[in-house]
């Protein structure tokens, strides 16, 4: 008997399969078709051009990640992008004209800050019942505010090394691309892992996909939620932090901020992600802001002017969500 | 499966303690008593302001932000949201700007019209489509502001500035310079929404569709219908709201009113419209969004910086929302 | 009935008394489980029963009173600090994440997946595949692997609240043959269940509430099932609750027509005939595909296959607006599905008025009389008329009820309209659907309670794995002859 069902539970299903990651696995398909779409468009393509995407995306790939965390606990965060450009600010204030040993501290600490700040937005959240959406609203205001302070006007700067660390290049511009492909892959892994096989990241998606049947269950979803505010906050202060280490110095703008949080809520949903919770997984998050990103520079090779590609990517975010919504309605009828 | 909530017991009424009950069921008294007390703040931090023109600027910052935020709590009924009002809006103030050489009566009914195709289009792909809302009404924005931006180069070039009547009824004033005409509009805007909420067809499928679709959907009832109808609203407020602004600054830019997103969000919020849908009312949205204008106000006052104004700006709404979860109970 | 004397209780509960803002749930409880016994929690709907599961296994904290386990006061603080007091609970919906597989629900609590094997497979529940997505798998199927999982928590007292409703008759053997063997082991079960035949059959005592409060702890063999009536009424009820069959009107003209309607493979070739001023039971057993007919005759879903005549002309429904044009309504399985909870019940009631734009703009003129009218008939209680959420379930169903009565029908398509309500609403809500008939429309009704069907219906079909097997005329239907048709396959093995 035991034999019968274990043999059942490791027989290889594609359909179940396919309904269980076909979402993740189509957006990888996809974003390896844009890039090679993009290899096509332009006369040279080489290592410049794929540590130009891979570099480039890892704010939002960051931003993604972090974003797909809470979202999947059940929780929105409209501050990612406040959270961002306050890392950003901080780290660039601190690490000006530091060596680099004294500057991968530093990065250490801004991201536990911005894990802490955003504990405590989540038990905020858990404590006073006040909607997701609310409450992060408010804190996306306070915390670019913040930023502002920290950094008045654009400025700061980072070390070499930790410039190289994310870029593959001192200066944040050049063709190895391997250390930004590592810093995209790492992360993700290790919140992919951690989602999924330990306790309290699976407690996350329990959180996510019934409150009620997690808390019953025994769950404490109250941490639950607040642990993955916490990751959420880490995520989004090491995406300002690689935006230092792009370009070379900081900058505190609100308004670079909220575009970075919608393109993160836009990036999950691309990815996978249900914005209802429990559904999803930060794998396909990731994916979904790559190809985000990719879209700007594929776009420009076809010669669409910088604002129409804007429409264009408007217009495809909204086909795709609409595909989604007939393919899920479609399965809904037919099961 | 279904998770059901634990039916509820037949109930037996305790006595509750009176100023809680008062509470509870007055909402709108727990915004009153903040309005006043910030007023009064205010006036303490700078004595002018009791005077004619300090409420007079109040009401003028608050008007196109209530109407802006009237868009924001009709669709939060229907638990949705819309986050392209503020695109929305600057796009009709730009129509409106652009058209103002062909006299106000044009450019006017242009920059409305803006406002409900942008609004219809965001209730069809939410509607029909079943498009999440956040994203529906996110890529409209960016759209919005794609199409404009690259319009501003060709067929849109020309007048950034609005005719007078447009000028006149966004910031001017009568009775000696004491009540702005846009407190007129949007007086007019709020007896309609109130009473539309309240006493007609639509205004009863609203608050059904937030709080219970499936239910509005065995009751026979369209409900794309419905959202189509609330989203053509929303555009049609935010583009009006553009407008009036537009006035009030007398020229027309792509970034004029984008910061008002956030804002629309936490008047309607702090109003007691609860973002699931189902309940809230346009009266607590207009004190919440007269809340927010007398803060602006004092912070105008204070001199505090743009950095403070964000901190403070995040505190109160935060604060508030806080409060009145706890006071009524819900959120 | 209390303990023998000497012996100390398992749990004890005294005075615990909780109420949830304004409503008073429970006043004071009084319970005695003693160890080695299955204990049954007994109470109309609204006594407090769930309630008191809740505290006890730490979901709701009680406002006063003590809980003891072997003598010692616990604190229940959180659903974690019941089970580290020896109590575990299986809930009516099943604690398990719908979108987490079955083993990582398992990894979730950290609970050894032998262990629930080994239960599984007493229960017959071997085959499931433990990689299998919690939303994947059937209900009865959950309740199973929800008890399956408490047992392996190795509790003294296991909790089961109503976890026979919904359940296939062999899949509930399994069940008792489980409780059977917990006591063996000296363990102690409280039941909570509505059918007096299995507290009769399982339970060494019970304790009744009403009201909020223990008004009887007896031995369940003793007083009788009318015993226990009794003490869950606080009256003396004569005869059956739901003799309603006093107005019989004449069968006429076809309303609701189905022809070989197919969906899927849950719904084949379902075909009959409902005439106006007749009621039509459908009997199945949980699972038949009665929910996904009920869905297509709605206009909730289409059909793959077959067709909807109402009135002899077809109506091929993209909504449940088309089939409400038509006149034909749908009351669903679960009344949360069709309350407007955060409404009033004017609004409830009045919201199938506004299915056209014409009518949008304004409240139609005839509302306030309907609305007045429906909760007339139907006797709603309107204490808590503001937010309908906060009505008492009898008094949801009578307003998801009392809409069609606002809005007017000709085919009403009940589900389970009686599910978890008590016996007075029960018959009030019977009642009405024999009135409604008698004034001409048709009704169609499901309902879960076989024991039901004669006393409401003029005829009654059977649904076997998605088709009729079997039809019966109600008056001579019995709960025997139900289950046996029910059971499909059985009844030619009888034969």
């Amino acid at each position: 008997m035991t034999a019968e069902t274990a043999g059942r539970s490791t027989r290889f299903d594609w359909s179940t399969w396919l309904r269980r990651r076909g979402w993740t696995a189509g957006v990888w398909l996809l974003l390896l078709l844009m890039i090679l779409w993009y290899s096509a468009l332009i006369p040279k393509f080489g290592g410049f051009q794929i540590a130009s995407i891979s570099k480039n995306s890892l704010p939002l790939v960051y931003l993604a990640i972090g974003q797909a965390v809470i979202v999947i606990a059940g929780g929105i965060d409209l501050s990612v992008g406040a959270m961002l450009i306050l890392s950003n600010s901080i780290a660039a204030q601190l690490m000006f004209e530091q060596p680099f040993g004294v500057t991968l501290a530093i990065a250490v600490l801004v991201i536990l800050i911005g894990a802490v700040i955003n504990g405590v937005v989540g038990w905020i959240i858990t404590v006073s019942r006040v909607p997701d959406i609310v409450v992060t609203l408010a804190t996306s205001f306070s915390l670019s505010g913040v930023a502002l302070l920290v950094l008045p006007s654009p400025g700061g700067g980072t070390s070499e090394g930790f410039r190289a660390m994310f870029t593959g290049s001192t200066t944040g511009s050049g063709s190895n691309f391997w250390p930004s492909l590592v810093a995209i892959a790492i992360p993700m892994a290790l919140a992919a892992w951690w989602m999924k096989n330990t306790r309290t990241g699976l407690s996350l998606y329990a959180t996510g996909s019934s409150p009620t049947a997690a808390y019953l269950s025994g769950v404490r979803t109250a941490r639950a939620k607040i642990v993955s505010y916490a990751v959420g906050g880490g995520f989004s202060a090491l995406a300002g932090l690689s935006a230092l280490a792009i370009t070379g110095s900081g900058e505190s703008r609100a308004a670079t901020g909220s575009l970075f949080t919608l393109r993160s809520v836009a990036a999950i949903v691309l990815g996978g992600v249900a914005l209802t919770g429990g559904i999803g997984s930060v794998v396909g998050a990731a994916a979904a802001g790559i190809i985000l990103f990719t879209l700007s520079p594929i776009l420009s090779a076809m010669g669409i002017d910088p604002n129409s590609a804007q429409v264009v990517q408007g217009v495809l975010i909204v086909v795709v969500m609409m595909v989604a919504g007939i393919i899920e309605l479609r399965r809904q009828r037919a099961g | 499966m279904t998770i059901s909530n634990a039916p509820m017991i037949e109930m037996e009424v305790l006595p509750d303690s009176k100023w809680r009950t008062a509470l509870r069921d007055h909402p709108l008294l727990v915004l009153g008593i903040v309005l006043i007390a910030l007023v009064i703040a205010t006036a303490i931090i700078e004595p002018r302001y009791l005077g004619v023109s300090g409420l007079r600027n109040t009401v003028l910052i608050a008007a196109p932000l209530g109407i802006m935020a009237a868009a924001q709590t009709i669709l939060m009924l229907t638990g949705g949201i819309d986050l392209s009002v503020g695109m929305i809006a600057t796009a009709a103030a730009y129509v409106a700007g652009n058209q103002s050489p062909n006299g106000a009566a044009i450019a006017i009914v242009l920059g409305l019209l803006v406002g409900v195709v942008a609004g219809s289009v965001n209730g069809v792909g939410v509607g029909l489509f079943r498009v999440n809302p956040l994203i529906m009404t996110l890529a409209m924005s960016a759209i919005l502001l794609g199409l404009f931006t690259a319009l501003s180069f060709t067929v849109l070039q020309g007048s950034t500035t609005v005719a007078q009547f447009i000028k006149t009824i966004g910031g001017g004033s009568f009775l000696g310079n004491r009540i702005p005409y846009n407190a007129l509009v949007w007086a007019a805007v709020s007896v309609l929404i109130i009473y539309g909420l309240r006493r007609t067809g639509l205004g009863r499928l609203l608050y059904a569709v937030g709080d219970n679709p499936i239910a509005v959907r065995l009751a026979g009832i369209r409900i794309w219908q419905v959202q189509i109808a609330a989203y053509a609203i929303a555009g049609l407020l935010a583009a009006l709201a553009g407008i009036l602004l537009a006035g009030r600054t007398g020229a027309v830019d792509l970034q004029l009113a984008v910061n008002f997103l956030l804002p629309s969000v936490a008047a309607a919020v702090i109003g007691g419209t609860s973002i699931f849908g189902g309940i809230g009312s346009y009266s607590g949205t207009i004190l919440g969004a007269l809340i927010l204008g007398v803060l602006t106000t004092m912070l105008t006052f204070l001199d505090a910086g743009q950095a403070i104004q964000q901190i403070v700006y995040g505190g109160i709404v935060l604060g508030l929302a806080w409060l009145y979860a706890r006071v009524t109970g819900t959120s | 009935m209390t303990i023998e004397p000497g012996v100390r209780p398992l749990l004890s509960t005294r005075a615990v008394a909780k109420s949830f803002g304004n409503v008073i749930a429970l006043r004071s409880v009084e319970l005695d489980v003693a160890p080695g016994e299955i204990h049954a929690l007994l109470g109309a709907n609204g006594a407090g029963k769930s309630t008191l599961v809740k505290i006890l296994s730490g979901v709701y904290q009680a406002d006063a009173g003590d809980v003891e386990v072997e003598g010692e006061s616990v604190r229940l603080s959180t659903p974690a600090a019941a089970v580290a007091a020896g109590l575990a609970t299986v809930f009516q919906d099943p604690a398990l994440i719908p979108d987490l597989t079955v083993g990582q629900n398992l990894r979730l609590t950290g609970i050894d997946e032998g262990e629930v094997r080994v239960w599984l497979e007493r229960m017959d529940g071997a085959s499931l595949d433990f990689g299998a997505l919690i939303r994947e798998l059937p209900l009865p199927l959950l309740r199973l692997l929800d008890l399956a999982r408490a047992l392996a928590l190795e509790p003294s007292l296991l909790m089961l609240d109503e976890i026979t409703a919904a359940l296939p008759a062999d899949q509930a053997e399994h069940v008792f043959t489980v409780m059977e063997e917990w006591r063996s082991r000296g363990n102690s079960v409280l039941f909570i269940t509505h059918r007096l035949g299995e507290v009769m059959r399982m339970c060494d005592r019970a304790t009744v509430l009403r009201d909020g409060r223990t008004v009887a702890s007896v031995a369940p063999q003793e007083v009788g099932e009318s015993g226990l009536v009794e003490a869950m009424l606080g009256e003396v009820v004569h005869g059956e609750p739901g003799a309603v069959r006093t107005a019989r009107a004449g069968v006429g003209q076809v309303l609701l027509e189905a022809v070989d309607i197919g969906s899927g493979d849950k719904v084949n070739g379902v075909s009959f005939r409902l005439h106006a001023g007749e009621v039509l039971g459908l009997a199945a057993l949980e699972g038949q595909g009665q929910d996904r007919l009920f869905e297509v005759l709605a206009g909730d879903r289409r059909p793959d296959r077959g067709e909807i005549l109402v009135k002899g002309a077809s109506l091929r429904a993209r909504s449940p607006y088309d089939a409400v044009a038509r006149g034909v309504v749908l009351v669903p399985p679960d009344r949360l599905l069709a309350l407007l909870p955060q409404r009033s019940v004017r609004e409830n009631l009045g919201l199938p008025l506004y299915d056209r734009i014409r009518r949008w703009f304004s409240v139609a003129r005839d509302e306030k009389e309907k609305v007045a009218d429906a909760i007339d008939r139907l006797s709603i209680d309107t204490r808590a008329a503001r937010q309908a959420g906060r009505l008492s379930g009898g008094n949801q169903q009578k307003v998801v009820l009392g809409r069609w009565l606002t809005a007017g029908f000709q085919v009403l398509l009940c589900f389970d309209p009686t599910r978890g309500i008590d016996v007075r609403t029960k018959a009030q809500i019977y009642g009405l659907i024999r009135e409604l008939a008698a004034d001409g429309a048709a009704v169609l009704l499901y309902t879960s309670e076989l024991a039901e069907i004669p006393l409401v219906c003029d005829r009654v079909q059977v649904l076997y794995r998605g088709s009729i097997v079997d039809e019966q005329p109600a008056e001579s239907a019995t709960e025997e002859s139900l289950l046996t048709a029910a059971h499909g396959i059985r009844s030619e093995e009888v034969a």
